[in-house]
Parts: structure tokens; sequence; C-alpha cells
């Protein structure tokens, strides 16, 4: 077990874009990254009994996070990204552990791994502590503190009207004032 | 300087009720992932992005306040959380490049 007082540094950072496909036959989301500067077009395209059309797609990045003092690097990969929750749904375990948790000001932020195989994948629990730990190691914790939950926490992803934190539009010519659901 | 003396100063208008806090630095840009790779806990974040997301994001990276720039209609739903979240918004009329260049004026400097 390492002694060390990790100190976490972004690193690695990749700018790209993400993408929010769903199948209107069986209504699922699938979810991708790539690095670049320019976005896809998005096309419509068929996989088996699949039919897949692109939801949203954003401006956003990939990271890992360097340990300052040891060395130790540790990836986030598999992290689509981080949510705000909206408390659209009142017993949501999101919601409920969101609402304790603000009245102590500790902040929640829910990740998101890529979707599908994060439901059976989910990111583990050590990575979602270092990710808080890093932005509270950044932060004067006196006043607030940020505690990251994994997406599997939430009642019912089909009903999740949360909003990623993340850039929609910011290619299009007319700004964006509303979000569509993703799921 | 703190973000009260900030908005004394500089002419700016909060939108928000707010715990002062000292101002350390800027931050300029319009995109949320910029200011999750760059932005530092105590900058000011220079944005013409009112969409309610930024305050999230503020909130992350615990900046000082968020200054709105361009005077750009602010909805309700962005004020209302960014006072949930004590955190401060701030407009004025001003372009970002001459906001930019007031606060550098009033001694502000980067991180």
């Amino acid at each position: 077990m390492s002694e060390c007082r990790h100190r976490w540094e972004m690193t690695n950072v990749r700018f790209g874009f993400i993408a929010f496909d769903r199948c209107f036959h069986c209504n699922r989301v699938k979810t991708y990254f790539w690095e670049s500067t320019v976005p896809d077009p998005g096309d419509e395209y068929r996989d088996g009994a699949c039919f897949w059309n692109r939801m949203e797609d954003a401006q956003s990045l990939m990271f890992d996070l360097r340990c300052t003092q040891c060395g130790r690097t540790e990836s986030y990969r598999d992290l689509l990204g981080l949510l705000h929750c909206t408390s659209c749904l009142a017993d949501c375990e999101i919601e409920i552990r969101r609402r304790e948790l603000e009245l102590r000001k500790i902040w929640v932020l829910v990740a998101f791994g890529f979707l599908p195989q994060a439901v059976e994948h989910p990111i583990p629990e050590h990575k979602l502590e270092i990710l808080a730990d890093y932005f509270n190691q950044r932060r004067d914790t006196s006043r607030s503190q940020i505690r990251i939950l994994p997406f599997t926490l939430i009642k019912d992803l089909s009903l999740c009207r949360g909003d990623f934190i993340h850039d929609v539009g910011m290619l299009s010519p007319e700004p964006v004032t509303e979000r569509r659901p993703l799921f | 300087m703190t973000t009260q003396e900030l908005v004394d100063k500089a002419g700016l208008k909060a939108l928000t009720k707010f715990t002062p806090r000292n101002v350390d630095g800027v931050f300029v840009s319009d995109m949320i992932s910029d200011v999750m790779a760059g932005a530092r806990s105590g900058n000011l974040w220079l944005t013409v992005q009112t969409h309610k997301s930024i305050v999230p994001a503020a909130n992350m990276v615990d900046v000082s306040a968020i200054v709105i720039t361009s005077g750009k209609d602010v909805p309700k739903e962005t004020v209302d959380l960014a006072s949930r979240y004590d955190i401060a918004i701030f407009l004025t009329d001003a372009p970002t490049f001459e906001a930019v260049a007031k606060l550098f004026e009033l001694g502000i400097r980067p991180k």
C-alpha cells in the first residue's frame, strides 16, 4: 500500500467530441469519444437489428490524473463525462444522496462511463474517489466539497434529465438555449 | 481584491447574492471543457456563455465568480442555480477584451 499523500494534477489532456447515438428499435444509447477538432457528421447507420441515430454531440475532453509526488497515474479513458443532477426524480438514489450531502455543503456530480459497456463495467469506485480528491485539492474545502457518485445509482436512466457538463452547440451558428433529453 | 471590491471598482452588476471571497487570477474561455482543464480555484471566469451548465462547471473548479461579458441576457434558471451553490455571477456590458483590460487596470494579474 502506497504511503504517498497523493496530489493530483490533470495530465494527457485530449480535446475532442463525445456523441450520443440512440437506436430507435431497442431505444438503447451508445456513446463514444473521438479526439478531433472536427465534429463527426453523425450519419444514421445500421448495426444488426439496431438503427442508430445521433442524439447529440458535444465538445469535451479526456484526461488522466497523475500524482505530482509519486508519479502514479490513473487513466480516465473510461470516463464519458460528469453530469449535474437536476433533481428530476425525487426517489432516485442520486437525488436522495444529493439532498443529504448538500446540507453539509458537499456538491454531487455523477460520473458516467461509456454506454453501453459501463452498465456492466462501471468506473471503479477508487477512481471516482481520486477524481473527487483532484477537485477538492484545488478548492477551499472549508467552504464546500465535491463528491462524485457513479451513474449506476440512477434509478431509471431512461427518465434521467441531468445535464452533462460539456459544450453543446459551440459550432452551431445559433445559440443553444435548451438541451434535448439524452436518455 | 475581493469579489465585492471588484463589483464596486469595475462597475459590475451582481446577479446573485454572494459571499465575498478573494479573486486570484482570471480565466477567459467560452468552453466548459477549457474551464475544467485550465481554470484554478479563485479565478474569475469571463465568458459569454449563459446556459445553466456553466454553474456546475464553475463550482467544480471553484472559481471566485463568473463574469458574463457583452451584456448577455442570463436566464433565470442559471441565476437560481448559481445562488444555490453560492456562485457569484456578475454582468458587464463591456466585451470580453475590454473587461479584461479593466481587470488588468485594477491590478488583477494571472495566478
